[in-house]
């Protein structure tokens, strides 16, 4: 039992900070099919981070480990303006660019990551190896029972990203950004008429989900495989986004989404342990996520109300 | 910031009337504005004085709203210059406008539908307070203060939590209203601003106005009504066809010269109609008891009940969002029915599909040219014969014939004087937008069908195409056919009707003869002013649940209303359109 | 003005309506390859030599000597081996899009068709006479059953078709690698089995000239579909439904169209032709399934039918490049030194592009109008143009 909670935490956090990554994109007015590519390159920025500054730190130095989040989210928000610079200023259509995002970010991604190993490195590799990610037990607390799972073998990213949503929360719906971003995804013309640029507005709405996105990549790649690899284009970007959905594009309710697929995988995992069966049936228990997101968009995506401009071109010709 | 209010008045009284007469805030030399196609403003020049209601009048098309948005910084001008408070300025964007005390209330209401009241006024100039001295927070409750105390000083009521997508029509508009005195406008422009409203309404804004004007502020109101101008203006500008015809003092002139110079020549705007015989023509539509629930289950149709014959104009007036659409879309079977059954010529319709209905005898022109009429980006043909591409001639064992398709599209183009580029291969999206209507016109017409539901159909065009579709009304009436015209415009209701339903918050308030009920009646159905003996114990609370329901208050203006009643609708007839 | 002027003649020459089908695309291949070139150079290699040693790597071009029965045209076949899944992969992104939705799905639905077939006909002993047709037969059937039940999903749930079919791609993935290793495994490729040749859609070891080489039975077949496709699209009254509901859903539904059948029709027969992209793929050159394992025809065919302007015919062209790039990768890598992953930054790049090219148009549109004159100077009145909305 304790075991789910804390791979359910541990798998449910990440997808939440890319999840209110596509929260700040999608509320804006931008549809963001493009998180899977944008987690995907934060992470290589991270991971290439980590292999370059390999030497330069002490061998059980936690800073590294630190900084490669800050290179993650900077790798990310890099990247995302492909996506921004496509959507808003070349008015691409905004599915099509999320999913050409994808297809280039994991092709670059897996073109830079060989040919740095080889050239760099001087290794035939796809990956970038990671420091192990230390685990954190709160004493005392942690001995709850259940409750004390919470505290127990987490890692230092589940507190990093419970701060930056605690900060994500409040630049979205207590401050003047906030307020122009989601009037940006309701009412463009709205906040054009205010004096504002809506095009500013999302652009920089879609940085802040390529950062979250980046940061979500980067603890993925430590607590999955401590390593870069094309690994991490597993599906979690198309996660976020059911989770987002499913969350009505609001912050909290996604927490909870998030938490529900976290839980569920872990403890498929459990159960597939449990019942002692061999590894090809835990390909079986994989699908748990997936399936469980399907049937809880069948229940909930039709009552659900997206932004009301979201995916529509902003024309300011069209007043 | 909240001193500034003081400072205005003070401003205010600080100048004696007759000095603020003189004193010219706003003046506009050679202005000059192109489009592609179209010049929209030649050579315009004329000056607004500080304190006046100045009047910009002219008919679609004119340029008025072109010369606003100049003013208000959404279009620089090709040619001329623009001075504001005697000081050559150029206004790039609305904020430069604003900055300068610019405020501009647009046809299509700004706001934002999620947001309360509060929140779409401060928008852009968002008051702050620090938590714990440093973090910036949003200060809501300081701005719904002064948000309050703003309404309180100029008579405009409306809750400043309320959220705008529960609010109606006229109240929107106050909303609009404080957005400009928020930010210290001292020139607001409306445009437009009482195409939407019930009479009772108008004269309300009307009162506003006079407030405004009093508090020292100028007011620039676009219009094609000759009335309000009367009623209102100091001084009033003439458009006609992007040239400025006249400056006149309101008060030296009368109505029919204003309506002379705006169209140039003598208005015959008046449409003979002759008068129906109704007492023995058969009954086409029938809808009984019909309820439509929208998504959040809130009945936006309540329990209608009502016929149209033969030979009959049913014209259901209303303001916007009183279900009026949905009514129409439940007839033609695109919004589920709740309860109640809808049937034509006896044959019950209700659980049709839309094609089956089509077939059985229904025609409809919808009020969304572009998101529901047409097909922008399919060529013209193909959106001539949307509702009979799948039959003899049009399909044969499933493959589309060319052939037919260009011969339909020529003669619709030929007998409904549609003009497009490049004939029937013509892409919609390039056509203009009275020209658009007159092939949904065309196609809808040319079904042949027992029942027309037009809803909306003259919105946005000018004179010429107003009363070219308003004539082929009146000759389908005249042919027979059934029509269910639904209309926001009272004027084209009043014009057209032989029978009137009135809609509000749902439910047909009132169905009468056209012949026994005059505007200001109309009107005050329209608002749930009054009800009629059937409905009038569910009115009360429809109105306060009902996120639809404008929540004007009836008082001020049905005091107002006697007084004005006078007004010259024969001219209004005709010059009623309102724009796109 | 002078400045413009180098532009506008760029924006003349892309500024032709008609032929802009082709000199749009073909803008945003030369972009790409620019930009890849670039990437070439910063590795120090020369692009030249790699874009050539790519083109004989797809037996465009000679290379410089083959192996005893072989020849450039044994390299052709091998790319159209590749071209036939892959046109059919596009056609049915392509069918997709012209209704209004996003088939990113196309991978899970061939793997799906293609191990279907595979286990049902692969691994029996039926003649070719009957096994290939059947193939064929269940790679429609149950690639049209996998799209229909995205258009349900999203008719009557309103779950997006790109959540939906991305959901469903790793369901198929996780179930049926679930199968592969728990009963076809081959213990030694660790793949499933290799699938009988009778039911395979090639014809192998012909002999020509001294060369063996083998035939793609599924090529006709993906050309045919093309054509097919075109008409159903542009000709008939189906088609007409599709592409009104794609443009404009509730416009559809207002000329009668029941849209969410239109939908159903549409992915039914998207899946269909991913379908038949599996059976030609697992059935065809590649004979077993690696299992957990997507194809990346199926995104790479998102590329393709953008690329081919999302006209059917259009995608033989498109698909012709794209496997060009795929299948000569592997040569150039061996002779250059550049790695293969280039070809999907290839691809990658070109779609890139190309989803500007909706804003290219829009452009060019605009320099060329401003080349002609004061069009407005003719002064046509507001009044003159019946109906004319004001500008505002």
């Amino acid at each position: 039992m304790n075991t789910i909670i804390i791979d359910g935490l541990s798998f449910a956090l990440p997808l939440l900070i890319i999840a209110i990554g596509g929260i700040y994109s999608e509320r804006s007015g931008i549809t963001n099919l493009a998180l899977e590519g944008l987690l995907g390159f934060g992470a290589f920025s991270g991971g290439l981070f980590v292999a370059a500054t390999a030497g330069v730190f002490a061998p059980t130095s936690q800073v590294p480990l630190y900084l490669s989040f800050l290179v993650a989210a900077g790798g990310g928000a890099l990247f995302s303006i492909l996506h921004a610079v496509l959507c808003i200023k070349f008015r691409a259509d905004q599915v099509i660019s999320g999913v050409v995002v994808n297809i280039v970010s994991i092709a670059l991604t897996g073109f830079f990551t060989s040919t740095i190993n080889a050239a760099v490195f001087g290794q035939a590799s796809n990956k970038f190896m990671l420091s192990t990610s230390p685990r954190l037990t709160i004493p005392l607390i942690s001995k709850i029972p259940l409750l004390g799972a919470v505290f127990t073998n987490f890692y230092p990213f589940e507190v990093i990203i419970l701060v930056l949503v605690a900060l994500c929360w409040y630049l979205l719906y207590r401050t003047r950004y906030g307020l122009h971003l989601r009037a940006a995804g309701d009412n463009p013309q709205a906040l054009d008429a205010a004096g504002i640029d809506v095009a500013r507005v999302r652009f920089k709405a879609v940085l802040m989900s390529g950062a979250l996105s980046g940061v979500g990549g980067m603890c993925f790649a430590y607590s999955i495989s401590t390593n870069f690899s094309p690994a991490i284009y597993f599906g979690s970007g198309y996660l976020a986004i059911a989770a987002l959905i499913f969350g009505n594009w609001k912050i909290m309710p996604t927490f909870a989404a998030c938490l529900i697929f976290g839980f569920a995988r872990s403890a498929a995992y459990q159960l597939v342990l449990a019942l002692n069966a061999d590894a090809s049936v835990a390909d079986l228990a994989m699908i748990t996520p997936y399936v469980i997101t399907l049937l809880l968009l069948a229940f909930f995506a039709k009552t659900n109300r997206s932004p009301r401009a979201l995916g529509e071109l902003y024309d300011k010709s069209k007043r | 910031m909240s001193e500034v209010i003081g400072v205005i008045g003070a401003g205010g009284k600080a100048r004696p009337d007759s000095a603020a007469e003189s004193d010219v805030i706003l003046e506009l030399r050679h202005v000059t504005k192109r489009f592609p196609g179209v010049v929209a403003n030649d050579d315009v020049s004329l000056s607004v004085r500080r304190g006046e209601i100045f009047a910009l009048l002219g008919e679609n098309g004119a340029g008025k709203s072109t010369l606003a948005s100049m003013v208000f910084g959404m279009y620089e001008p090709d040619e001329g210059q623009l001075f504001v408070r005697g000081t050559e300025t150029r206004i790039t964007s609305p904020a430069e406008a604003v900055a300068l005390n610019i405020g501009m209330v647009h046809q299509h209401f700004k706001l934002v539908s999620n947001y309360t009241v509060a929140e779409n006024i401060v928008l852009g100039d968002e008051p702050l307070r620090r938590v714990a001295g440093v973090l910036p927070w949003l200060d809501m409750r300081g701005a719904e203060q002064r948000i309050a105390d703003l309404s309180a000083r100029y008579g405009l009521e409306v809750d400043p939590c309320a959220v705008i997508e529960n609010l109606g029509v006229s109240a929107q508009q106050r909303v609009e209203i404080l957005k400009m005195l928020y930010r210290d406008s001292e020139i607001l422009i409306f445009d437009e601003p009482t195409a939407m409203l019930t009479p009772q309404e108008i004269e309300h804004l009307l009162n506003i106005m006079r407030n405004l004007r009093r508090e020292g502020k100028t007011v620039i109101l676009i219009t094609h009504k000759l009335d309000e101008i009367k009623q209102v203006a100091t001084r009033c500008a003439v458009l006609a066809r992007g040239k400025l015809v006249d400056v006149l003092e309101v008060a030296d002139t009368t109505t029919a010269k204003l309506a002379a110079k705006m169209v140039g020549y003598d208005l015959a705007l008046t449409i003979e109609k002759k008068s129906a015989a109704l007492d023995n023509a058969p009954t086409v539509l029938q809808v009984d008891h019909l309820t439509v629930e929208d998504d959040n289950k809130f009945p936006v149709v309540n329990d209608v009940s009502f016929r149209v014959r033969a030979g009959e104009i049913f014209a259901v007036a209303g303001v916007a969002g009183n279900g009026q659409t949905q009514l129409a879309d439940a007839i033609a079977g695109l919004a589920a029915v709740k309860s109640g059954a809808i049937s034509l010529d006896g044959v019950d319709l209700t659980q049709m599909t839309v094609r089956q209905r089509a077939r059985a005898g229904i025609a409809y022109i919808p009020e969304d040219r572009h998101g529901m009429g047409l097909i922008l980006d399919l060529p013209l043909l193909q959106n001539l014969g949307l509702k009979s591409y799948f039959h003899h001639p049009f399909s044969q064992r499933g493959i589309l014939q060319t052939e037919a398709f260009e011969h339909h599209a020529r003669r619709l183009i030929d007998d409904y004087d549609i003009r497009a580029g490049q004939g029937p291969r013509t892409l919609t999206r390039q056509m203009s937008g009275g020209n658009q209507q007159k092939a949904i016109v065309a196609r809808e017409v040319e079904l042949d069908s027992r029942l027309l539901i037009f809803v909306q159909p003259t919105r946005g065009l000018d004179i010429g195409a107003t009363m070219a579709i308003r004539r082929r009304i009146l000759d389908q009436r005249d042919s027979g056919k059934a029509i269910l015209l639904i209309s926001l415009e009272l004027d084209e209701v009043l014009a057209l009707a032989d029978t009137i339903g009135v809609m509000y918050g749902g439910r047909m308030q009132k169905i009468a003869p056209a012949a026994t009920m005059d505007r200001y009646q109309v009107g005050e159905y329209m608002m749930g002013a009054r009800a009629s003996t059937s409905a009038s114990a569910s009115t009360s609370t429809n109105a306060s649940i009902s996120p639809n329901t404008p929540a004007t208050s009836a008082a001020p203006a049905t005091s107002a209303a006697p007084e004005a009643s006078a007004a010259p609708a024969e001219v209004q007839a005709g010059t009623g359109t309102q724009q796109g | 003005m002078t400045k413009k002027k180098p532009l506008q003649l760029f924006a003349r020459l892309l500024g032709n309506e008609r032929w802009q089908f082709i000199t749009i695309p073909a803008f945003s291949i030369l972009c790409s390859l620019v930009a890849i070139s670039v990437i070439i150079l910063l590795i120090g290699k020369n692009p030249l030599e790699a874009f050539s040693s790519l083109l004989a790597g797809a037996g465009w071009i000679a290379k410089s000597n083959y192996a005893g029965g072989k020849a450039a045209f044994t390299d052709f076949m091998d790319m159209l081996d590749a071209f036939t899944p892959m046109l059919f992969a596009a056609l049915a992104v392509t069918v997709a899009l012209k209704s209004g939705l996003f088939n990113i799905g196309v991978a899970g639905q061939m793997l799906l068709s293609g191990f279907i077939a595979t286990v049902a006909v692969g691994y029996s002993d039926l003649p070719s006479v009957v096994a290939r047709p059947l193939v064929l037969l269940i790679g429609i059937v149950v690639g049209a059953a996998a799209g229909a039940l995205m258009g349900w999903l999203k008719d009557r749930f309103n779950i997006h078709e790109v959540v939906s079919s991305i959901m469903l791609n790793y369901i198929f993935q996780y179930v049926i690698s679930f199968f592969i290793k728990t009963r076809y495994i081959d213990p030694v490729s660790r793949q499933s089995r290799m699938a009988a040749a009778s039911a395979r859609l090639e014809i192998t070891d012909i002999k020509i000239a001294g060369v063996t080489t083998h035939f793609p039975l599924g090529l006709v077949l993906a050309l045919i579909a093309a054509i097919g496709i075109w008409f159903l699209l542009a000709k008939t009254k189906t088609g007409l439904e599709l592409t009104a509901t794609g443009l404009n859903a509730k416009s559809a539904r207002y000329a009668g169209i029941r849209t969410g059948r239109t939908l159903i029709i549409a992915m039914g027969i998207s899946g269909a032709l991913a379908g038949l992209a599996g059976v030609t793929y697992y059935l065809g050159s590649v004979r077993s399934i690696i299992p957990g394992e997507l194809t990346s025809v199926g995104f790479d065919s998102i590329a393709v039918a953008l690329l081919g302007n999302t006209h059917p015919l259009g995608n033989i062209a498109s698909s012709l490049l794209i496997t060009t790039l795929t299948s000569g990768s592997t040569y150039m890598s061996s002779t250059v030194g550049v790695r293969q992953e280039i070809a999907s930054l290839i691809v990658g790049m070109i779609l890139l592009f190309s989803a500007c090219g909706g804003y290219l148009k829009l452009w060019v549109q605009r320099a060329t109008s401003e080349q002609l004159p004061d069009k407005g100077s003719e002064s046509v009145h507001p009044r003159t143009i019946s109906g004319q909305e004001e500008q505002a």
